[in-house]
């Protein structure tokens, strides 16, 4: 019984563990607890640089490997071709040997892919090339087409009829440009050539791609008219700063359409060329995507065994690794035999050694969890994580969590609809979690939170039917218990009639709220009242629930003195204030008749403080002996405050001084300085215990006040909750119903109303709303229940393991995010 | 400006990314595991650890100090046009500033390569990427500042620093060049100045003796390099920015300097330049002028990150950032010749 216990609500026992492992047998004994993943291994070589421990060389090559990796999926990823979701996990390599293999296949892979696509690179240059001079003959014609016809362009006959005068000639230069150059390019030749060149451009119709990083270019082509020498150097200075590519074009018309044609049919076999390379490619890449995943698998599995056993000890003999690391106490048995396995796959003659050592260090904290457990345990965990073998709050987080969001969120139809949105992501289990990595923040998180939201949703709609609201409406399902005085009249909407629960109530409505109070005027003043009552009673139970687990953990921990002087005396103040209230809220629900005196409880237990002693009214008087008992509920109360303050600290220090005192009775010879010094430190000590055990004391006394006033967001939230929905619907819903005219097309109108209707629910009443309740339930759960037992000072239990190693990586990742 | 209830309206949001930058920068203890490291790959190795992370993930081993170097500057560059892509005026403008620093340097790097018949294809890579535009490439054609200006520069964002070489027609050559530059500075620096101490507030409190340090230093460098030319007084005067704490007295007597001594006496007077010469010498021990400088920088540039809701915070990160750029690869450098000597010759920055 008391194992099945630790095993349930404390983490699972820890053990420290060191293994003796020979040199021949290491990497496979660590490949098989990877396997498994079922030792947290300690880092005993942490004074020591990364790069100058062991295993740097064997690090190095899979960073290599892991670059070749990334490169051919990065290749893989340009040509968009389709890595299947679904693989086998192939198991850790199986020995240095095969790995060698895959390393050099890898290699040859991608020193052939590059090779491939260097050859790819070289032709679409020269492809573009031809095309560039294709377009720039094409833009030639143009231009001096336009020349011969236009006034304000170049005369054409300046060339052609001074052939004879070689200075007066008219050069001209063509090339081809980045369209977003040509301003500059232009200004340029201006302003250094003083005007005297002339440049016209074309832009290019058809679209470029560049070669080298495969994005499209735009470009157009130019032409520039000078005459002279210096002139041409210039601006073929210019083009060459420009980066502007320059090809030859003749002045003749016919010699132009010449090249073209031959320009023509050189691109078409290349065009060929070029496609069969890239065929060629493909089918390489194709192949290689099948089985990317599984090296990558692979070379992660093979680098992380040899960055855990760089965290190994070598020991002197350098024969051997020593490793340390915590285990599951109900692992030890398994990994003895991962380690036996290991040990005959490698063929060492010399076996693993594995021993249990105690540590001084405290062990990580593992909780076993499942799917639904699992996001209440991130809740838990995300306020800090279980000191070792504490109690684990998830556990009772899984009903009080969702059960305080209902309270708050208490509506029938809106319950149902979280249900059924937290219940479709169940559904869809098996969908997502193989797409897990490729969903958005905010879808993955409500993914992960699936089973707290369809348990929201359960006790929404719970205590929607408990409040009797559906949509802010209520519904009469067992009939109601009050009678109207005079059964035969009618009413109308205008009407109001007062009702005597001593003669128009009967039998008690048999669930919930009676639907009658849905349409009374003081129905708001009747559920605040009842509402307030129940969030004080939760209040007071859960945190007394949190008082007796802290009694449990001091039991576990064998902590006697907390037991009597923290739990106790916090227990008694609690139940002596808050206690005595919610003993109140019952015996008014009980015994006190609507008809008579109606003392107030919160008058009442203000009295009970600030007037101390003194009478009550009878009138304002719950039942006779009321004076004594508050006295001495008051006396006992602040008795408990200087025992929570002194009684611990009081009691360790006799016991401190009787240690000494025998201490000092063994060794007479301390000298008199070392003495002085460790006083000094004491007192130091000593004055922190106080402090601590005031700053305690104090947050414990003002809590029950401060925390029970903080559950009554529950009443709060649950008031804006029910109230936002009927303002919501007298907003929209009802003024159509009210006042649309249904033969004039009201109807029509109504499907918009109605839109507009269900829309502002569910991104108000349930996204935002909803969002409010789970992080005030949130608050409650970790400040209010938790500051009663919590510790959380632990760290979490993280085995080395292929899968966990596996989860975060990103290549895999990245590949399949195509 | 410099308003802190209105700083964070436009500027926080950049302020705040660069802080983070900031405490990517390597610490102490950092260097101390790079200048152990053996080969590059252990340096490799132990950058992953540090924030540069994944960095040189994809270059194949064996690495060259070039392609360390190269990685990052494309990391500085992709950081501050990162910033310099979102922001808004005046930051904007601030930051342009910082980049025409980098324009001067490329230019002179041109015109250098040029006139040494180095073809520009080949010169253009070694420019520095933050002082990149367009009309940079076209500059071989200048064959006087003059004709640099009307032809190359007149669009650009640097015509301003021109308007004293405008009429100039002498050819281009070695000397010229560095009149130019320093000309250039000169103009750019105390423009970066007037621009700072208008911004006002935190910004000019920082930046002002950040520029003034910038522009004596200047000075001083151009004194002691100008000792064994045939300049005349007045034109180094002339290249002196006027924007330091020696302006106006410390510059006069500076042009009249006539050996290191003298500049040494006339610094000693300045109560900021005070210590500067302190462990100055040839000695094994002894560092240069040019480090000492460098240390002086990097502390000043260091406090500015003392002080909230400013532009100063832009500039330190760049230049600490280009401090530790050229630290990593010294170590590279040293590393890569098997030379360890001097390996502890960086200057650490936090």
């Amino acid at each position: 019984m008391a194992e099945k216990e630790t095993y349930f609500f404390r983490a699972t026992d820890m053990q420290m563990v060191e293994m003796f492992l020979s040199q021949e047998c290491a990497y496979e004994c660590v490949k098989e607890l990877g396997e498994l993943g079922l030792i947290q291994f300690i880092d005993l070589e942490k004074g020591t640089n990364l790069f100058q421990r062991s295993f740097v060389p064997e690090l190095k090559r899979a960073d290599e490997m892991e670059r070749r990796l990334r490169y051919l999926a990065a290749e893989i990823n340009a040509e968009g071709i389709k890595v299947p979701i679904e693989y086998e996990i192939p198991p850790a390599p199986n020995s240095t040997a095969t790995e060698s293999d895959l390393e050099t296949m890898i290699g040859t892979l991608e020193d052939e892919l590059k090779e491939v696509k260097k050859n790819l690179t070289a032709l679409r240059n020269s492809y573009v090339d031809l095309m560039e001079l294709k377009q720039t003959l094409i833009a030639a014609d143009i231009f001096f087409r336009k020349g011969s016809g236009s006034l304000w362009s170049v005369p054409t006959n300046s060339y052609s009829l001074e052939e004879g005068d070689e200075g007066g000639r008219l050069h001209f230069i063509t090339g081809v440009i980045d369209r977003d150059k040509v301003g500059t390019f232009e200004r340029v030749i201006w302003r250094s050539c003083r005007g005297n060149v002339f440049v016209k451009t074309v832009e290019i119709k058809d679209e470029m791609t560049d070669p080298d990083s495969g994005e499209i270019v735009e470009k157009n082509v130019f032409i520039c008219f000078f005459q002279g020498n210096q002139l041409e150097q210039r601006v073929k200075k210019i083009c060459d700063g420009m980066s502007c590519r320059v090809y030859p074009c003749s002045e003749k018309t016919s010699r132009r359409h010449e090249v073209r044609d031959q320009v023509s049919t050189r691109l078409a076999e290349m065009e060929d060329v070029i496609c069969q390379t890239q065929e060629h490619r493909t089918q390489q890449l194709k192949d290689i995507a099948v089985d990317i995943r599984s090296w990558i698998v692979k070379v992660k599995k093979w680098r992380s065994i040899y960055y855990t056993m760089s965290k190994f000890n070598v020991n002197d003999t350098r024969t051997g690794f020593i490793a340390e690391g915590w285990v599951r106490t109900c692992d030890l048995e398994n990994v003895k035999q991962a380690l036996k396995r290991g040990a005959t796959t490698s063929g060492s003659v010399v076996m693993p050694i594995l021993n249990t050592v105690g540590s001084s260090m405290p062990p990580p904290t593992y909780h076993p969890t499942n799917k639904i457990t699992k996001g209440y345990q991130v809740i838990i965990d995300a306020y800090g994580v279980a000191t070792y073998q504490e109690i684990n709050p998830a556990i009772f987080t899984v009903i009080t969590f969702p059960f305080l969001f209902g309270i708050m969120f208490g509506d029938m139809a809106h319950g149902l609809f979280l249900f059924l949105f937290g219940a479709w992501f169940i559904h869809k289990e098996s969908y997502f979690d193989l797409r897990k990595h490729l969903l958005d923040e905010i879808i993955s998180m409500l993914y992960h939170g699936r089973y707290i939201i369809m348990m929201m949703g359960i006790f929404a709609s719970y205590s929607g039917f408990l409040y009797n609201e559906i949509y802010s409406k209520g519904v009469d399902i067992f009939g109601s218990s009050w009678r109207m005085p005079n059964d035969d009249q009618t009413y109308t909407s205008s009407d109001s009639v007062t009702l005597d629960p001593k003669y128009d109530y009967g039998p008690p409505y048999y669930y919930g709220i009676d639907p009658m109070w849905i349409l009374s005027e003081n129905k708001l003043t009747y559920l605040n009242s009842y509402k307030m009552k129940l969030s004080v009673i939760l209040g007071l139970s859960q945190m007394t629930f949190g008082l007796f687990i802290s009694l449990s953990n001091y039991r576990y921990f064998g902590r006697v003195l907390d037991i009597w002087f923290t739990f106790i005396p916090q227990l008694i103040f609690l139940e002596c204030i808050i206690g005595y209230m919610c003993f109140l809220i019952f015996y008014k629900w009980f015994f006190v008749d609507a008809g008579k005196s109606n003392p107030s409880i919160l008058i009442t237990m203000i009295d009970m403080f600030l007037s101390i002693g003194s009478g009550i009214d009878s009138d304002d008087k719950f039942y006779e002996g009321q004076e004594l008992v508050q006295l001495c509920l008051v006396i006992i109360a602040l008795c408990m405050v200087p025992i929570m303050f002194a009684a611990k600290p009081l009691i360790e220090k006799y016991q401190r001084n009787k240690d000494v005192a025998d201490y000092e009775a063994l060794s007479y010879d301390s000298d008199d300085e070392d003495l002085e010094e460790r006083e000094k430190a004491e007192q130091a000590a000593e004055l922190d215990i106080w402090v601590n055990q005031g700053i305690h004391t104090i947050e414990f006394c003002l809590g029950v006040i401060s925390n029970t006033a903080s559950y009554l967001r529950l009443w709060a939230l649950s008031l804006a909750h029910s109230e936002l929905s009927e303002v919501l619907w007298d907003m929209t819903m009802y003024y159509a119903f009210e006042w649309l005219d249904w033969d004039e097309g009201g109807c029509i109108l109504l499907i918009f109303i109605f839109a507009a209707w269900a829309a502002l629910t569910v991104s108000i009443l349930l996204c935002m709303e909803g969002l409010s309740a789970f992080l005030h339930a949130l608050r409650l759960h970790w400040v209010e229940f938790q500051n009663k037992f919590y510790d959380g000072n632990g760290y979490k239990f993280l085995p080395f393991s292929f899968s966990l190693i596996l989860e975060n990586e990103e290549n895999l990742e990245e590949i399949s995010a195509i | 400006m410099g308003d802190m209830t209105t700083f964070n309206i436009d500027s926080g949001y950049f302020e705040g990314l660069v802080r983070g930058y900031r405490s990517g920068i390597l610490r102490r203890n950092d260097y101390h595991n790079l200048v152990e490291c053996e080969t590059l790959d252990d340096l490799k190795l132990h950058l992953q650890g540090t924030d540069y992370g994944p960095l040189l993930a994809n270059d194949p081993s064996p690495l060259i100090v070039q392609t360390i170097d190269e990685r990052l500057k494309e990391r500085l560059v992709h950081e501050f046009t990162h910033i310099r892509n979102q922001c808004v005026q005046p930051l904007a403008q601030f930051l342009d500033y910082m980049t025409y620093g980098y324009m001067i340097d490329n230019i002179i790097l041109l015109i250098t390569g040029t006139l040494r018949n180095r073809p520009i294809a080949e010169l253009l890579p070694r420019c520095h990427p933050l002082g990149q535009f367009d009309e940079l490439a076209t500059i071989s054609i200048a064959q006087s500042p003059a004709e640099l200006f009307n032809a190359v520069m007149v669009d650009t964002p640097l015509a301003p620093f021109f308007s004293e070489c405008v009429q100039d027609e002498n050819d281009l050559d070695e000397m010229n060049i560095e009149i130019l530059r320093n000309k250039l500075y000169k103009s750019y620096l105390e423009d970066f100045y007037a621009f700072c101490k208008k911004l006002g507030g935190t910004t000019a409190d920082v930046m002002c003796p950040i520029l003034a340090f910038e522009a004596d230093r200047r000075a001083i460098t151009i004194t002691i390099n100008s000792f064994r030319t045939d300049l005349l007084k007045d034109d180094i005067e002339n290249l002196y920015p006027k924007c330091g704490i020696l302006f106006p007295e410390g510059l006069k007597y500076l042009k009249n300097a006539e050996d290191r001594e003298e500049v040494r006496r006339i610094c000693e007077r300045f109560g900021p330049y005070k210590d500067l010469y302190n462990g100055v010498g040839d000695g094994p021990n002894d560092k240069t002028l040019e480090d000492k400088f460098f240390e002086e920088e990097v502390k000043m540039l260091m406090l500015s990150f003392e002080q909230q809701f400013h532009f100063g915070v832009f500039y330190a990160f760049v230049k600490l950032k280009e401090q530790e750029n050229r630290n990593i690869v010294w170590i590279a450098e040293c590393i890569a010749q098997k030379n360890k000597n001097k390996i502890d010759n960086y200057i650490p920055i936090f």
